[in-house]
């Protein structure tokens, strides 16, 4: 069939080698080809047919074994727990003849294996291992004497009471209810009279349930203690001594009343304790709740503690990240007591606590927008307070005492930049912030005075000693060039003086005239300028006086006529007297006057065009 | 600012300092310091360039690693010597020439800081500013010390290591290794008095005193703090000097400058 099949479909090859599939039919054929006819099978082909023939099963017989049925009998027993041994009933149980082994497994609920036959040949009943007795506590008459007194209870009674639990076997319900003293009544007078005898009843007291258990227990825990010191006692036989030993009838009682009350009240009682219930927990929630908020409010009221520190707060930087850090946290708060509220009370209507809780939320964003940027100072203890709220699962920073910040060499400053420096670095910048000449000129003067320019030890106190000192050496190098001008100046004015005296008769030009007397005013401008801000280096005047100079010469002509002039004038004096005027303002009261000066020949240039 | 979550925030305007030495020792080559095998023979001396404590205290609890920069002609000029508690950094070389060492710090990963650079000129000859200073230079055997001392400023480090810094300050002596701990309060590490001669581990502690091999002490800051004070009352004593002078020249100028000025205003209705 297969082989038809292919040659319809023109597969080659399909007789030159043989298929595995046929070959597996051949060397396993299945097992599972009962229920069909081979030829059905065949039309398959390579994949097997997937019906499965059903095999059919008849219900087993039920009686498989045909063994005849035992024989019972009719058998005595006794039942050795009745007090009446004479007594002898009767019950059927299974002939155990040939098969031994069979019925004791088929019956061991009715025959038990403790239904042994006894030697007389009457088993005894399956029930009498039941009858225990209980063990009640013994006392002798000495050990009642020594430790078993009690005000309460007469020896009488107590035996009384020990026998009603021995008969009752401990059940206390029974006991309590056949409980019945009728104390023997005491002859009042025994020796004078005997005829009044019982004229001295003592009045019945009715015993509760708890009363007898705890009277029993004591007996029975002080006996046990007498017969067996406590040390010595195993584990569970000292868990009931300690159980015994502490009964509390008081709380047992009430126990009871409580489990009694639970039983008969009604349904409405029963759903309003479930409500007050609720309303309780709900009351709780809301204190603990109001409680946190004022607690709070406190901590906000509170007067800012020492042990946080405020100088963060007191740059303005620190005071906006303080802003915003305050309304990060209120909008957090906000959202979590929302949500307080929310599991306070799953079950209670949503209305007064959210709003109340929306309000307060809104009152303390308020506060804070209101306090936050007027009252910056003020405002500075809170956010320390809930920084540190929401710092709380962090550990907190040590607080260091002032002795372990001298040993640890922390120390506070107003202003600080972050990150890892050097103190040598400081010094190199003392220096490196002046011009090339001015260093030179403060390592000269520090040569002079026999100082090295590198400290051997640069400590904060000698870098502090060492920025004293280069202030000092500056101010002496400000003096001496203050003092080296106007040595200059009055070789300048001896000059003029000897010059004049030998042309005594020839008559001076006004404007060398106005010159003269232009420059003095400026040279005390340039001093007073140059006492005033000793920083002034002599470079930098030199630097800006000469391209002030040259525009001066450039833009002669068309110049706006300005004030004073200093000492660089000289220079451009023989040039034009005028010119200079323009470019002195600048140079005599500002340091970077290149760019000024700069400036201002543009606006020159402006002003030519 | 990547690490900061871990690290905590940066704890403001608090600034911790640790005092190390940054120095290098040169000892020519004679009978008692021999050349090595495989030196080359124009090398003079050996030396070495090493970063330590004070007081050769372990400072690798705030220092990782650092880089030493030779000079390009040695071989493998770049060193980077790897923290090992209770040791210095140090590299050690023969050589002939001097030249600047740059060193790179690299601070522990807690400190979250960047690396931070400082120089070091490496003398093998005797040096300072007059003969008397070179002569005290040597010292036996040719050996040239240049040491410098230098405080590490860590400037609002972060809470992680500000707690680094600021705990574990033990006695010297405790540590097995400590060398010359003389560590006369072994027993409980209380805090030790402001004067304390002996510098505790994990402290920014500076000894009192001088003694051999550690030039660097209290006393030497005072004295330093000395000559300064002297030097800038000198140099005030100069300046006032000066300034006494320049108003005596100044009166002088003005004088000049009147008798100038009314010469001129003679001269000018003419």
């Amino acid at each position: 069939m297969t082989s038809d099949v292919r040659d319809v479909l023109n597969i080659p090859d399909g007789t030159s080698g043989p298929r595995p599939a046929k070959k597996q039919k051949l060397a396993a054929p299945r097992p599972n080809l009962k229920g069909l006819a081979r030829e059905v099978h065949n039309l398959g082909g390579d994949n097997p047919i997937a019906i499965v023939p059903e095999v059919t099963h008849f219900k087993k017989r039920r009686f498989a074994s045909r063994k005849p049925a035992s024989r019972w009998e009719l058998r005595k027993f006794r039942n050795s727990a009745r007090d009446d041994s004479s007594l002898a009933l009767r019950h059927w149980r299974r002939v155990d003849g040939k098969l031994e082994g069979e019925p004791q497994e088929q019956a061991p609920g009715t025959a038990g294996d403790n239904a042994q036959p006894s030697k007389d040949g009457i088993e005894d009943s399956a029930f009498a291992k039941y009858n225990v007795q209980v063990s009640v506590p013994q006392y002798s008459e000495g050990q009642y004497q020594q430790s078993l007194q009690n005000n309460d209870w007469s020896k009488e009674e107590t035996d009384y009471l020990l026998e009603l639990a021995r008969d009752f076997d401990l059940r206390w319900p029974l006991i309590w209810d056949r409980y019945e003293w009728n104390p023997p009544a005491t002859n009042g007078d025994m020796n004078a009279d005997g005829d009044e005898s019982k004229a001295v009843v003592p009045a019945t007291r009715s015993r509760s349930m708890e009363d007898l258990k705890a009277r029993y227990y004591d007996v029975a825990s002080k006996m046990m203690a007498a017969q067996k010191p406590a040390q010595y006692m195993t584990q569970p036989e000292f868990a009931l001594h300690e159980l015994m030993a502490h009964f509390n009838p008081q709380q047992e009682r009430l126990r009871k009343e409580f489990a009694l009350n639970a039983l008969t009240r009604s349904r409405e009682e029963a759903r309003e304790e479930e409500s007050l219930l609720l309303e309780i927990k709900r009351i709780l929630a809301r204190s603990e709740r109001f409680n946190d908020e004022r607690r709070e409010l406190y901590n906000r009221l509170d007067y800012p503690r020492a042990d946080t520190d405020i100088n963060a707060f007191k740059s303005s930087a620190g005071l906006q990240n303080l802003l915003q850090n305050l309304m990060s946290a209120d909008k957090t708060k906000k959202r979590k007591s929302l949500m307080a509220a929310e599991v306070a009370s799953p079950t209670a209507p949503p209305g007064p606590q959210q709003v109340a809780a929306a309000q307060e939320a809104g009152r303390r964003e308020s506060t804070v927008t209101s306090t936050g940027p007027r009252e910056p100072v003020t405002a500075a203890p809170t956010p320390t307070s809930t920084a540190k709220k929401g710092q709380q699962e962090k550990p907190e920073r040590r607080k260091l005492t002032t002795q372990e910040e001298v040993l640890y060499g922390v120390t506070h400053h107003d202003r600080l930049g972050s990150g890892p420096t050097f103190r040598t670095e400081k010094i190199n910048k003392l220096f490196s912030h002046k011009s090339n000449q001015q260093q030179l000129r403060i390592t000269n003067a520090l040569n002079e005075l026999d100082v090295p320019n590198k400290l051997a030890m640069p400590t904060a106190a000698t870098t502090h000693q060492y920025e004293l000192l280069l202030g000092a050496v500056n101010s002496l190098l400000d003096a001496r060039k203050v003092s080296d001008k106007i040595d200059a100046e009055i070789k300048v004015e001896q000059a003029k003086k000897a010059e004049r005296e030998k042309a005594l008769g020839l008559p001076d030009s006004g404007s060398e005239k106005k010159e003269e007397k232009k420059d003095g005013e400026g040279d005390d401008k340039a001093l007073e300028a140059a006492n005033a801000s000793k920083d002034n280096s002599e470079g930098d005047e030199t630097a800006t006086a000469n391209p002030a100079s040259e525009a001066a010469t450039k833009d002669a002509a068309d110049t706006a006529p300005t004030n004073d002039a200093s000492e660089a004038s000289s220079k451009s004096e023989e040039a034009n007297g005028e010119a200079d005027k323009n470019g002195r303002p600048e140079s005599s009261h500002k340091r970077s006057a290149s760019v000024l000066s700069g400036a201002s020949d543009k606006s020159t240039k402006r002003q030519k065009k | 600012m990547a690490p900061q979550n871990q690290l905590g925030k940066r704890v403001k305007l608090t600034q911790i300092r640790r005092p190390f030495i940054v120095g290098s020792t040169a000892r020519p080559f004679s009978d008692t310091n021999p050349r090595p095998a495989g030196v080359p023979d124009n090398h003079t001396h050996s030396w070495e360039v090493f970063v330590k404590g004070l007081d050769d205290t372990d400072i690798t609890y705030w220092l990782r690693r650092v880089q030493f920069k030779l000079h390009e002609s040695i071989p493998n000029y770049v060193r980077m010597v790897e923290g090992e508690a209770g040791k210095p950094f140090l590299v050690g070389e023969t050589g002939w020439g001097e030249f600047d060492i740059t060193i790179k710090l690299y601070y522990v990963n807690d400190s979250g800081e960047k690396p931070q650079t400082l120089y070091h000129y490496l003398r093998l000859h005797p040096y300072g500013r007059t003969e008397e200073e070179k002569q005290a230079m040597v010292t036996t055997h040719g050996e040239v010390r240049s040491w410098s001392y230098d405080e590490q400023l860590f400037n609002e480090p972060y809470e992680a290591f500000y707690n680094v810094l600021t705990a574990g300050a033990v006695p010297k002596g405790w540590k097995p290794s400590g060398g010359k701990g003389k560590g006369k309060n072994r027993a409980p590490p209380a805090l030790p008095p402001a004067d304390n001669n002996d510098v505790w581990e994990h402290s920014a502690m500076i000894p009192a005193h001088n003694r051999p091999g550690q030039p660097f002490s209290l006393e030497t800051e005072a004295a330093e703090i000395k000559k300064l004070a002297d030097a800038q009352a000198q140099t005030e004593a100069m300046s006032k000097k000066i300034l006494a002078e320049l108003k005596t020249k100044e009166e002088l100028l003005a004088s000049l400058k009147a008798e100038n000025a009314t010469a001129a205003a003679a001269a000018k209705p003419s």
